[in-house]
């Protein structure tokens, strides 16, 4: 019997007017997927979020009906991409919104401010190194091994006990006479002894180079770095391709637990890198070849993903990583695309949710080593907090949810062009004074012009202290919208997209239980060890989202702890600062293993303190308004 | 050295109200210290009972619960005066039960009637209760303030969700209010605060933490209600100081130990006994954890709690 014949149709994605043949049965959001089409999803393609929307313009398709999707706009054509094949050739344009929200083509603003609070005392030494020898060659009389003679030459450097890989050795007598024995050793710093990983001909000690990585659930950002100097010669930043697959890391793990899954997601990360590095190293003309190591800092998630390691153990309770201090591994072997001598160091995670990226912006900031209080938040889709001193460290993550980075916000969007980032509104009755980044046309708002308009509404009493609007305010920029009452931010004949932009009652809604259980996972950690929030001396603010906000509103609102504003710093990407210098420092390196062991993790996800007092953060500023006594608000 | 008794520091008190505008006052609240602990501060006005009369005729009760009222029921100004003259009610809570739109559904007008009747039958302070369905609650509680204006009722429940028109009213037509939230400290406070930044004036709204029958689930209002009674009393918190009422008897007479019969279930004892306990005990308990007002049913279940708290005031 005649096998049935499986059809082929081509699908056309506009606006980037890309077509890809695919097999029937195929949804729509793989066939972008395939063709490199960025389509918006955030559950992973099961038909929950609603984000894949397209328009279907020409042919055929055969959906699954949505919630998500009104019966109105389904017969306008309306699709979930996730839920939707094609049965003929189709064409199908992805809304402009959406397409410029995920762009990877758009560039990532990089943070703002960075202060100079950072870790002090340490030696520029890297944890790779290169070191020029000039051995003496053998003779009848002085016959010792090749090996011994390299061993030699390097304990006048003051180097031994190293563990030379089977790669070296068999290299070794070919390297050492047709260099005529001067030949340069690449020592990589480990535990418990050290690693020989090249030896090259001549002195190459000038072409020596290494990478910081932080790879971000968003996005990933890396660093070329001379380690003969210690500079920064080159820096670059791309979307992590793996958001194809799911926005946030739960839904990255249940991804991963699919058919081909694991391989889908670590091929996205070695594209994502790969493409990194290769950007970096040709814009900057370095020799590949002289790239001689590579740091990463990343949360669990991610680092579990890059090696290719099962995480569902990390969601699932008692929330245990597989891994915490790992040796050095070949990048090679990960499949990152450097040359076979270079190894990767990934910085060691604490717990479930507290990785490697929190473990290094510790490091980078210096707050083991100093008498004061400080407080470390990296605000994010996952929020980690770090608290203590030289004596302690105690830490905790929550999950604050997309909402600062523009998910779950019905115009969100990252902080790219076009996001509409400042607001300023003098009166209820007023017109807002907005500014867009890129100073282009608005075609959303980003996470921190979210803050900056909820806290000008709340204080010119245009929305409530439970995030509501007050209609009554006398201003007439509040309207009914389809979800409830939304605030028109900016109109359509001003937009990108011809579409009026609006705040709405639930993306506020949103955006309040996220900043509360920023606030409330702070509180909580604090107050565990017997510390009150009055008695923090330093607040650090790292992630790319925390350099670009504004103290002033995000104490209005309760998402900051309302402290002298002068006790405030803006570090940045911390993890990427921490790679870099752990980079640079075996000092700082041996410091981060030390950090990893000294924090202490308290679990907020099934702790009762920490349900009580998110409740009580789901207020503006907050229900208790002695914890704010700067914010005017409801006095 | 001599022993001497531990006491606790207070440094808050409860707001003093008068509900009403019946003479001499009928004021609630006012407490300087922790319910009944009179060797460490003073209760100025004992907790009050408040006794249930229905707009409609109630299905479903249980013979014990129906049989002082027989002769009244469907009738609610009938109803009330009963209360008042025959069982020496204090206050009286009308509950709008046949407003329920799954129930009869009656509308707006017809209930403010029914209330205006009911107020001006009887001279004691008037509680109006709604059926917690936010969107037909606003509509029937707007028309009975507008249609009682002046006569200071206790209207309620408001909610998160509809607390701003139903406060509106009850400005506009000088009626207090009862602050509704679901179990949980944080949000009674939240519910408070937007009141009071809508110019509710504090000394007019009386908390409602939601409250259930013993059996279920009455020890979670009950740490509910000793928090915010601590916060109110010892961490000066304005917002929570507000006397707090328990509708708890239409909580006890629905369960189903209440309602089963002696011959179903002989092992849970007499019948009538039955529900007037459970409800004279939930009753109780709720006043040990802070309540200045309960909302009761049945004339001897009354009697007994206020006889408990005449012992635990003596």
């Amino acid at each position: 019997m005649a096998q049935a014949q499986i059809h082929k149709f081509n699908i056309r994605f506009l606006p980037d007017d890309i077509t890809v043949s695919v097999s029937e049965g195929v949804t729509i959001l793989e066939a972008a997927l395939a063709a490199g089409v960025n389509i918006n999803t955030r559950c992973g393609g099961v038909g929950t979020c609603g984000s894949c929307r397209v328009w279907l313009k020409e042919g055929k398709v055969r959906s699954k009906h949505s919630a998500r999707i009104k019966e109105a706009d389904f017969k306008r054509g309306l699709r979930l991409a996730c839920q939707s094949h094609a049965v003929s050739d189709v064409t199908v344009e992805i809304p402009v919104v959406k397409a410029n929200s995920t762009a990877a083509s758009r560039s990532l603003s990089s943070g703002r401010r960075e202060t100079s609070i950072l870790a002090e005392g340490w030696a520029f030494k890297p944890m790779a190194e290169k070191i020029y020898l000039e051995i003496q060659p053998p003779t009848l009389e002085d016959n010792q091994a090749d090996i011994g003679r390299l061993r030699r030459s390097l304990k006048q450097r003051g180097i031994e006990n190293l563990a030379i890989g089977h790669d070296t050795l068999k290299r070794l007598p070919a390297v050492l006479r047709e260099s005529s024995w001067n030949v340069t050793a690449t020592i990589l710093a480990e535990e418990p002894s050290d690693i020989l990983v090249l030896l090259e001909s001549g002195d190459t000690s000038g072409n020596h180079y290494g990478i910081a990585v932080d790879i971000g659930t968003t996005a990933v950002r890396a660093q070329l770095l001379d380690l003969t100097t210690g500079t920064t010669i080159a820096e670059n930043t791309a979307y992590n391709r793996q958001a194809d697959y799911g926005e946030d890391v739960i839904s990255r793990i249940a991804y991963s637990r699919r058919k081909l899954g694991m391989e889908k997601l670590q091929q996205a990360i070695n594209e994502t890198l790969n493409y990194l590095i290769d950007e970096m190293v040709s814009h900057s003309k370095v020799d590949k070849a002289g790239i001689s190591h590579m740091v990463i800092a990343a949360n669990t998630v991610m680092i579990q993903l890059l090696l290719g390691i099962n995480p569902e153990s990390l969601r699932l309770s008692p929330y245990v990583p597989a891994i915490d201090i790992l040796p050095q591994l070949k990048a090679r072997t990960l499949g990152i695309d450097l040359p076979e001598h270079v190894y990767a160091y990934i910085v060691p995670s604490v717990a479930s949710y507290v990785g490697g990226d929190i473990v290094s912006g510790i490091t980078g900031s210096g707050i083991y080593q100093r008498d004061n209080i400080s407080l470390y938040i990296d605000i994010g889709t996952n929020g980690e907090i770090v608290a203590g001193n030289k004596d302690w460290l105690v830490t905790a993550a929550c999950s604050a949810g997309p909402t600062f980075e523009g998910g779950g916000i019905k115009f969100g969007m990252l902080a790219a062009s076009g996001a509409i980032e400042g607001f300023e509104l003098e009166a209820a009755g007023g017109t807002p004074e907005i500014k867009v980044i890129g100073d282009t046309a608005p075609a959303g708002i980003c996470g921190s012009g979210i803050i900056n308009t909820v806290a000008t509404l709340l204080r010119i009493g245009v929305l409530g202290q439970n995030g509501k609007f007050i209609p009554e305010s006398g201003c007439h920029r509040i309207r009914q919208g389809a979800d409830g009452l939304e605030y028109l931010l900016a109109d359509a004949s001003l937009s990108e997209h011809g579409q009026d932009i609006v705040l709405t009652e639930m993306d506020i809604d949103n955006f309040i239980r996220s900043k509360a259980a920023i606030f409330a996972g702070c509180q909580t950690l604090i107050e565990s060890v017997g510390v009150n929030l009055e008695d923090i001396d330093d607040v650090i603010i790292a992630g790319t989202f925390g350099s670009r906000i504004d103290i002033e509103n995000s104490i209005t609102i309760g998402l900051l702890p309302d402290l002298a504003r002068e006790r405030f710093y803006f570090i940045g990407n911390g993890s990427l600062i921490g790679a870099r210098l752990t980079c640079l420092s075996q000092d700082l390196y041996r410091d981060g293993l030390k950090v990893s062991e000294m924090m202490t993790n308290i679990e907020l996800s099934e702790n009762n303190t920490f349900t009580s007092n998110y409740i009580a953060s789901l207020f503006m500023p907050h229900t208790d308004h002695h914890k704010f006594p700067s914010v005017e608000i409801g006095r | 050295m001599a022993f001497e008794v531990p006491k606790i520091n207070y440094s808050g008190a409860i707001k003093e109200i008068r509900l009403g505008k019946k003479e001499p006052p009928i004021m609630v609240g006012g407490e300087t210290c922790y319910p009944f602990h009179l060797f460490e501060g003073s209760m100025p006005n004992l907790p009050r009972i408040a006794m249930e009369v229905y707009d409609s005729m109630p299905d479903n009760w249980p013979e014990a619960a129906v049989e002082p009222f027989k002769d009244v029921m469907g009738d609610p100004v009938k109803w009330a005066r009963k209360c008042v003259t025959e069982f020496g009610a204090q206050i009286i809570c009308l509950q709008m039960a046949s407003t329920d739109p799954n129930g009869l559904n009656r509308g707006a007008d017809e209930a403010a009637e029914t209330a205006r009747q009911v107020t001006e039958a009887v001279d004691v302070p008037v509680i109006v209760w709604g059926t917690a369905n936010q969107e037909k609650d606003t509509e029937v509680l707007r028309k009975i303030a507008e249609v009682c204006q002046g006569k200071q009722l206790i209207i309620g429940p408001l909610e998160e969700g509809n607390y701003k028109k139903i406060a509106a009213s009850a400005i506009g037509y000088r009626h207090m209010v009862i602050a509704s939230s679901p179990i949980d400290i944080n949000l009674a406070k939240q519910l408070n605060i937007l009141l009071t930044n809508m110019d509710v004036p504090e000394n007019e709204i009386l908390i409602d933490p939601t409250v259930s029958s013993i059996g279920y689930g009455i020890e979670y209002c009950y740490s509910v209600m000793e928090r915010i009674r601590m916060a109110a009393l010892t961490q000066q918190d304005e917002k929570l100081q507000m006397p707090i009422i328990c509708n708890v008897a239409k909580e006890t007479w629905k369960a189903k130990e209440v309602k089963i019969s002696s011959r179903e279930a002989p092992e849970l004892g007499d019948e009538k006994k039955r529900g007037i306990l459970l409800e004279a005990m939930s009753a109780t308990v709720l006043l040990l954890a802070g309540g200045d007002v309960v909302i009761m049913r049945h004339p001897e279940a009354i009697r007994l709690v206020e006889e408990i708290i005449g012992e635990l005031a003596g």
